[in-house]
């Protein structure tokens, strides 16, 4: 049962939040991301395929029958967040399923659909890939709408895509957009970004903690 | 190049449809899609001609799904977007209309009118795991790909290709679009 939080612990929470660096961080969101769980197997699910970057479940809800959730063991909010290395490996691996789908069980298609931001549908704080298998008329529809956009607006637009495109040289760093996120301070942006820069180091080895007991943060939210 | 030259996509590709493009490098392109869900939808295409996902390279398919994250970025940063979808028809029946690989990115705002939301089923125990034993089944040797790459002069037969059956039936498939 989660416990009621008053006031007090609340505001302690915040400052124990703010404080943490970027590697507690992670490892704070982790604790409270139900997929992390499902891949640290703490929560069980139905495993389709695992290496040491992806691991593939069963979607307990599936659109159809073999809904797949492909997951980043790593914990990811967005896309933007995630390595160009490991999105290479991500979709690699959809790519795969989704011809496992077609080969074993008789799919005809298959949709992959991401979701970054509330707004685009996601509900999870965690990155997933879907992978659909899909039949005729099996009762899914994914129609998108056709708007008609203006060839001046489409300069426009097309122009300040580019424009963002080229402004970003590839390892910049950037301000993370995280949408899906509550509002935060802007330490916590910065923790962010060293957090992205720093993963592949800090993914092998246990993070380092600064005497801050996440346990006892993740008590105090309910997680246990 | 391979291309088809009954492709529209491969046309729009090769610049004889023109298009608004906003990026290219010598496997992949983008262009901004004139009848898109939103005002920037963007469509990310190999200007190889496939028609589906299992048919374009390991090396193509990571380019052209980096590509289509850092279009994704752009679009949070530039359009003031709330969210972005990436998304892919692989199959006519999972609604692809024109035979050529193509990844949409779609900038998102609340109540766009866009619905990518499926209704959730509940399955038996049974079929659970009777679907899971045929996927496990197929999946156990995903990963060679890696083996592939560290031990190139292992040539181990490849994984993910489709049986000439299959393939022809997407070909089949999809030759028949306009």
């Amino acid at each position: 049962m989660a416990e009621q939080i008053n006031p007090d612990q609340l505001k302690e929470l915040q400052e124990k939040i703010k404080r943490m660096s970027p590697e507690e961080l992670k490892e704070f969101q982790k604790k409270q991301c139900i997929f992390c769980q499902i891949i640290s197997g703490k929560i069980q699910a139905r495993k389709i395929y695992e290496d040491e970057k992806v691991t593939a479940v069963l979607d307990i809800n599936p659109a159809n029958p073999g809904h797949i959730l492909l997951l980043t063991k790593e914990h990811y909010s967005i896309m933007p967040q995630i390595p160009d290395d490991d999105v290479a490996h991500i979709f690699i691996v959809a790519k795969s399923l989704s011809n496992s789908m077609l080969r074993g069980i008789d799919a005809h298609g298959t949709n992959l659909i991401v979701a970054n931001g509330i707004a685009a549908g996601q509900r999870a704080q965690h990155f997933i890939v879907h992978i659909i298998p899909r039949k005729e008329n099996d009762g899914v529809n994914f129609v998108l709408p056709q708007k008609t956009i203006e060839q001046n607006e489409l300069e426009l637009i097309g122009d300040k895509i580019k424009a963002a495109l080229s402004g970003v040289p590839e390892k910049e760093e950037k301000e993370p957009i995280m949408p899906i996120l509550p509002k935060k301070q802007p330490e916590q942006k910065i923790a962010e970004q060293k957090t992205s820069a720093k993963i592949t180091e800090t993914s092998k080895g246990s993070p380092e903690k600064s005497g801050i007991d996440l346990d006892d943060i993740a008590k105090l939210l309910g997680a246990k | 190049m391979a291309t088809n030259e009954n492709c529209v996509v491969c046309q729009i590709a090769s610049g004889r449809v023109p298009s608004k493009k906003v990026y290219e490098d010598e496997l992949a392109l983008a262009v901004l899609d004139v009848n898109g869900a939103n005002p920037g939808h963007c469509f990310i295409i190999p200007k190889n001609h496939y028609p589906i996902i299992e048919q374009v390279p390991d090396m193509e398919v990571a380019r052209l799904f980096q590509v289509s994250n850092k279009i994704s970025t752009a679009i949070f940063e530039s359009l003031g977007a709330q969210g972005t979808n990436i998304f892919v028809a692989n199959g006519i029946p999972a609604g692809q209309t024109v035979a050529h690989f193509i990844i949409n990115v779609i900038p998102r705002k609340e109540n766009d009118g866009i619905n990518l939301q499926w209704q959730p089923r509940q399955l038996s125990e049974e079929e659970m795991s009777t679907v899971e034993l045929k996927l496990k089944d197929q999946s156990k040797n995903i990963g060679n790909f890696e083996k592939e790459k560290k031990a190139p002069r292992l040539s181990a037969p490849k994984p993910v290709a489709l049986s000439d059956d299959e393939e022809e039936y997407f070909e089949r498939q999809l030759r028949r679009l306009p």
